[in-house]
């Protein structure tokens, strides 16, 4: 049995890896890419379903007369070859390999991401509010008990997803990166267990409480910032004083004799003159003191350097500006705002600090934080105007499955298809560190494809096939 | 005190305290022994020696010692005494306040003269593995006991035979936290141990170099400690710290480690026991692991015979039906069926001492199709397989505790009575003086009480009656 702990979280987890400072925000992504065949199926009851000697890896070839590569780039009838859980290639001369299973195709796509979900979570751990900043999302994920809502958001297109815990703590802690598959326990591709922390100021009525929360979130990063800094001094200390001290043991070692001789000179002299011997007193260096293991600031240092996204649901101007304020000073933190009901006039700096949005462009009546019904469908729309990075999301709730619809909304108040197709695919990927192999129709890429009949971000389109990690998920049609 | 009135009292010992026979050495003489150890035996003889069992065997092949007490009862059929794989009934108090408790120990909590354990023994219960409730993280450590006896130290069969880590969260806690305080203390116990090595090194290399300057010739102190050991993580160089240093409140959770105490696992859905089994495999003790199952757990059963824990031990709920999502089929899960048939070492549990104990559980699988061999083996073998005393109780055998329970007929049948039970050969219960039993089902006054109403003498009638006139 596999055991839902992917190998490359080890390494992350091990605070002695940590030490080094990630310049690039996409270097983990990297490192995620290069791992990705060691991730591993969660909730493995598929093995009980499958025969004794599993068939040999079965090939699909997909005909498309379009395939969208990456939003703004197309191809015109094109092929795509998916294999062992990948896309193998991608071109319009390709040949159907001899014995693979071949599909057609309209338009070809790549899942869809949805960024900000509660999806299949217990229902308790959805609500409760213990939770910090080293509550794990992967530890509440139960997808024996939340197989409908996977499987309508698998139908629904939704192959990958990012999920914290939900609740009204302020930090929801470690957000998990997953993918949905079609197994009969609704199960689930833990892709990355440490994708993001999750974060919110609150929906409290008070403007002082948000901002309070918003500032907290500060004092923490800071506090996680000094935390690491406390570390790599300790480790230049600590060097420095082995080196010292091996100069000086060295040191003894070769007058080593001459002490001895004249101790035991001491010893007789002491004794003639019937005294009590004394032993010389040895002094050296104090060793450096190791700074205290501190696992919630650990986890706050990895958000300070920015190894871990920090995703902060704020919505309202006073509180978001707080925030954009008072992050300022942290080169390295990588910030997403979610909900961001008021950021328009913010455009500014979320542009030039590269900070991407998610949206929630959601009908009234839904389950938004009070204050926060009369959301304007058009923010999506308004925000990628000024060239802010938009994502969409479901806003932190299980309704990943009306992802698309949303999607569609926020086009019909003006975002641009091709911009709304990329935050449901590349923009959602890259905020995740899963721009490596996530949201392309690309060689190399993670084989989780939409075949559809027509645009894929339209209310009228219909969804034929979803194939995830490979194989076909689900099939309008009926069968696999 | 009249001749009665001993009669009286020895009768109402008689429940909790073993009658003692004359020798050590017993014979008892049944119209049949189920051994579940083989086929049943007619008019058979069982020999218990010093509280083991000697012999086995049909009275044509079997020799009474000279000098053994014989107990007769042709018409009766012995069965082995039952085995409850895990409860936590018995104690002043279940359930544990602190997250992780490993420190505290049931044994100060476990009640002899508790009714819990007189309701056991006359259900034909003669081992009982106690831990703590489920309401903690990691609780206090668990006992063995028998149903008998005084004292906790006369009751107990094992002492500290069990560590309840509750994977399920309760008291409003969420399954993240729960976890996270678990994978905490565990983490926690690796940087204690590995920080006590790194100072005892430390000093020591401190101390050579204090010795080399002074011109003395060092000598390093050695074989303080002992090597750490266990297949999760190993900290090197713990023999650099006496185990005596090392914090007790953090002892048992090192024993966890290095699978020296079994660890009973409560888990109540499928993915608690992934949860709960990566744990127990990254911290080295899965072979000492039990689950403690909720109904649905049978869906990763093959996750858990690969990972070869030592079994499971079911609630009282015993089939499990679910209706799928878009198929919209019912499925119905027999689970001693379903564990029996994976190969998995199967217990079943008993909620409650009275309508759900441990035979009345065997029944029902029956009722639900289970195989009779192994609904029986499921209260007596397969327990004590599942707490790790298979070699000592759960069947008839040479070699094992003198444990048997007398019943007036088929152990499954609702008119079955436990009649007699005998613990490591003593006879511990007889139907006959169970006075507290006579009088809920027929009625009789206990000798020596009274059912009248008691007579309240009117001390103020005169003055009232003066008061009249």
């Amino acid at each position: 049995m596999e055991l839902p702990r992917p190998s490359c979280l080890t390494e992350t987890d091990d605070p002695s890896t940590q030490m080094h400072i990630d310049t690039q925000p996409s270097r983990r992504g990297t490192l995620t890419a290069l791992l990705a065949p060691a991730l591993l199926a969660w909730a493995p009851t598929i093995s009980a379903q499958e025969p004794a000697d599993p068939p040999a890896e079965t090939q699909i070839f997909i005909k498309a007369e379009r395939v969208i590569v990456q939003p703004g780039k197309e191809l015109k009838d094109a092929q795509v070859l998916v294999q062992g859980g990948k896309v193998l290639a991608v071109g319009t001369d390709l040949v159907a390999p001899e014995g693979a299973r071949v599909l057609e195709a309209k338009v070809v796509c790549a899942g869809f991401i949805d960024p900000w979900s509660t999806l299949g979570l217990d229902s308790a751990s959805a609500s409760l509010a213990d939770t910090n900043i080293l509550t794990r999302a992967v530890d509440a994920l139960d997808p024996f008990g939340s197989a409908v809502h996977l499987q309508a958001a698998l139908r629904a297109g939704i192959t990958g997803y990012g999920v914290a815990l939900g609740g009204k703590a302020s930090v929801k802690g470690l957000g998990a990166f997953v993918c949905t598959t079609n197994r009969a326990d609704g199960g689930l591709d833990v892709l990355l267990k440490d994708s993001f922390i999750g974060a919110t100021v609150g929906s409290s009525g008070d403007a002082f409480d948000r901002i309070g929360y918003a500032e907290r979130l500060v004092k923490d990063i800071k506090a996680g910032e000094e935390y690491r800094v406390d570390q790599v001094e300790y480790t230049h200390e600590i060097t420095k004083w082995r080196t010292e001290i091996a100069e000086s043991e060295a040191k003894l070692e070769k007058d080593f004799k001459k002490a001895k001789k004249s101790r035991d000179k001491e010893i007789k002299e002491a004794k003639e003159d019937d005294k009590k011997f004394k032993e010389e007193s040895y002094k050296e260096d104090r060793q450096p003191r190791k700074p205290r293991f501190d696992a919630e600031k650990e986890a706050w240092a990895r958000v300070a350097e920015g190894t871990l996204p920090l995703v902060v649901e704020a919505h309202r101007y006073v509180e978001l500006s707080a925030l954009l304020d008072g992050t300022k000073g942290f080169d390295r933190l990588r910030l997403v705002i979610a909900g961001g009901t008021e950021v328009l006039p913010l455009a500014a700096t979320l542009v030039e600090r590269s900070i991407p949005v998610i949206v929630w462009p959601t009908p009234l009546g839904s389950q938004r934080p009070a204050g926060m019904q009369a959301h304007d469908l058009s923010l999506a729309g308004a925000l990628a105007e000024k060239d802010v990075r938009v994502l969409l999301g479901s806003g932190g709730t299980s309704g990943t499955r009306d992802l698309p619809l949303l999607a569609a909304i926020a086009v019909g108040h003006g975002l641009e298809p091709e911009k709304a197709l990329a935050a449901l695919t590349t923009e959602a990927a890259r905020a995740l560190d899963m721009g490596n192999i996530l949201g392309k129709v690309r060689a190399g890429y993670r084989a989780d494809l939409l075949l559809l009949d027509g645009d894929p971000i339209s209310t009228t389109t219909s969804i034929r096939q979803v194939i995830s990690a490979g194989k076909i998920a689900f099939n309008v049609e009926g069968g696999q | 005190m009249n001749i009665s009135s001993i009669t009286r009292l020895t009768a109402a010992l008689a429940l909790t305290s073993a009658v003692a026979f004359g020798g050590d050495s017993h014979a008892i003489k049944v119209g049949k022994v189920i051994t579940m150890a083989g086929e049943p035996i007619e008019n058979g003889i069982v020999l218990i020696e010093s509280g083991r069992i000697t012999a086995v065997g049909p009275a044509s092949e079997i020799q009474i010692p000279w000098d053994a007490e014989v107990f007769e009862a042709p018409n009766l059929v012995a069965f082995p005494g039952q085995v409850e794989a895990c409860t936590s009934q018995g104690m002043d108090r279940a359930n544990e306040s602190i997250d992780v408790a490993p420190f505290l120990n049931v044994v100060d909590s476990v009640d002899p003269v508790n009714f819990f354990y007189e309701e056991m023994l006359r259900a034909g219960i003669t081992t009982l593995n106690v831990q703590q409730g489920n309401s903690t993280v990691i609780a206090g450590r668990g006992m063995i006991v028998k149903p008998s006896g005084m004292t906790v130290a006369a009751m107990t069969v094992r002492p500290e035979a069990g560590i309840k880590i509750a994977i399920t969260p309760n008291r409003g806690k969420s399954r993240a936290v729960q976890l996270m305080i678990l994978r905490e203390a565990f983490a926690g116990l690796r940087r204690t141990l590995e920080g006590l090595v790194q100072e005892a090194n430390d000093g020591n290399d401190h101390a050579r170099r204090e010795a080399l300057a002074q011109g003395r010739d060092f000598e390093a102190e050695d074989g303080k400690g002992r090597a750490m050991t266990g297949s999760g993580w190993i900290v090197e160089g713990l023999e650099a710290v006496p185990r005596a240093s090392i914090d007790s409140k953090i002892l048992p959770l090192l024993a966890i480690v290095e699978g020296r105490i079994s660890v009973y696992m409560a888990c109540s859905t499928p993915m608690d026991v992934l949860h709960g089994l990566e744990i127990a495999k990254e911290n080295g003790f899965l072979a000492q692991t039990v689950l403690l199952l909720g109904p649905t757990c049978w869906k990763v059963s093959d996750e858990i015979k690969a990972a070869g824990v030592r079994g499971v031990i079911l609630s009282s709920t015993l089939e499990h039906t679910e209706r799928a999502p878009f198929a919209e089929e019912d499925t119905v899960t027999v689970l001693p069926t379903h564990f029996a048939e994976k190969g998995i070492p199967f217990a079943l549990a008993s909620q409650n001492s009275t309508t759900e104990s441990l035979w009345f559980q065997a029944a029902r699988c029956v009722a639900l199709g289970v195989d009779r061999e192994v609904a029986l083996a499921a209260i007596t073998s397969g327990p004590a397989e599942v707490i790790g005393l298979s070699s000592e109780v759960g069947t008839i055998e040479k070699g094992k505790h003198g444990n048997l329970v007398l019943l007036s007929g088929d152990p499954l049948s609702l008119q079955t009575q436990v009649r007699y039970v005998f613990i490591e050969g003593k006879l511990t219960y007889d139907r006959t003086t169970d006075t507290r039993l006579q009088h809920l089902m027929d009625g009789v006054q206990p000798e020596g009480t009274s059912a009248d109403e008691p007579v309240v003498e009117d001390i103020h009638e005169e003055e009232r009656t003066a008061g009249d006139k």
